[in-house]
């Protein structure tokens, strides 16, 4: 019975504040220029976890989403090098978002 | 004539006074989470804490140089060759020239990137035993964990696995590892430690030492491993630190003689500020 009381009890905590996937782990992302026109980033948790699935966006100086997409399963995500600045951000949800400025990304 | 046997003299009580503080081999580069993915690293065989005596590497006992038996990078678990990447540079101790190596390379992709190295046994003509240090070292890039825990496995017989990452880590912090042969625990291993107390600019130690210590036992300092090969270090000082599982690959014997394959580690502390 007391068991089960306690079962009860953490089943209605974990109801109440529910702990998304991945967040208590610190949400990272690098990219590199592949020197062909196009950019790779990979992404993934500072546990080691990997990032397959979080979504990735590519925005202009104004916040224009110029691309979106998602990391494959391999945790990259590769895309057309944008004319003029840039941003990629990885949204791994609310307050974790890594932005990666296109100027630091280098060959 | 006099002055021959003066010099041989002088020679011989020179030698025979040579402090006899740990080899360690040194896979080097400023920091451990480098800021450009351009590194140049340097392969050293030295003394480190007194920038002392720095060997030939893969010297036998007839003086001559055998080339390095392995120098790879593992990361995301893949092993790359990069022997034709060293190049052969004089490293300049405060005491003596010796011959090293350097390798230009280039850090691809984030997580980790493991280096190891595996020279020619060193012949130690005032130990009579041979010498090799099987070594790594570990750089990040981002901050994602991906191989520092890893067993790199072949090419190195011997080798020393982390359980504390060794780029992150705090002054104080305590490293520990786990000494292996051939993937097997080392029980009781006694494993040497040493700052690196000189900072390398170029090809040279500088002079300047960071620290002096009040007695030798401090400079060259033993620790064991436990019966799981398991041992602990904490670290009092932000900056690199050396360690050296001796003998770690068992009975050896090299050219008729000891030897000694020694599996090494480097770690680097950064100070709370």
């Amino acid at each position: 019975m007391r068991k089960a009381l306690i079962f009860f009890l953490i089943c209605l905590v974990s109801a109440i504040f529910p702990v998304p996937q991945g967040f208590a782990h610190t949400p990272l992302c690098y990219c590199e220029d592949n020197g062909d026109g196009t950019i790779t980033c990979e992404g993934g948790f500072s546990d080691g976890s990997s990032g397959a699935g979080v979504k990735m966006k590519v925005v202009d100086t104004g916040g224009n989403v110029l691309i979106e997409g998602k990391m494959d399963e391999d945790s990259e995500f590769t895309f057309k090098k944008p004319e003029g600045d840039y941003t990629v951000i990885l949204d791994a949800g609310p307050g974790h978002e890594v932005e990666v400025p296109g100027s630091e990304i280098t060959e | 004539m006099k002055k021959l046997v003066l010099a041989l003299s002088l020679a011989v009580a020179f030698a025979l006074s040579a402090p006899a503080y740990a080899h360690f081999q040194m896979i080097y580069s400023p920091d451990s989470v480098p800021k450009s993915k351009k590194l140049t690293l340097k392969l050293v065989f030295t003394h480190p804490f007194e920038a002392g005596h720095t060997m030939d590497i893969g010297k036998d006992e007839k003086g001559k140089i055998h080339p390095p038996i392995a120098f790879g990078e593992m990361h995301k678990g893949k092993k790359k060759d990069l022997l034709d990447a060293l190049k052969p540079v004089t490293f300049a101790s405060l005491t003596n020239n010796g011959k090293a190596y350097e390798a230009n390379v280039k850090l691809k992709g984030m997580g980790d990137h493991v280096f190891y190295f595996v020279p020619a046994p060193y012949y130690e003509g005032s130990e009579d035993v041979y010498i090799q240090h099987c070594t790594k070292v570990i750089f990040n890039v981002a901050g994602a964990p991906t191989d520092w825990d890893a067993q790199v496995g072949d090419p190195l017989p011997v080798e020393i696995i982390p359980l504390d990452k060794p780029y992150a880590l705090w002054t104080g912090n305590v490293f520990r590892g786990v000494v292996t042969c051939k993937g097997e625990p080392v029980p009781d291993a006694e494993i040497e430690v040493e700052y690196l107390n000189h900072d390398i600019e170029g090809n040279t130690f500088v002079k300047e030492a960071k620290v002096e210590a009040p007695h030798d036992a401090l400079i060259t300092m033993t620790i064991k491993a436990d019966k799981n090969g398991v041992f602990a270090f904490g670290i009092p000082r932000a900056g690199w630190w050396g360690f050296a599982a001796l003998g770690a690959g068992g009975d050896l014997k090299h050219n008729g003689k000891e030897l000694s394959q020694d599996a090494v580690i480097w770690v680097q502390a950064l100070d709370m500020k």
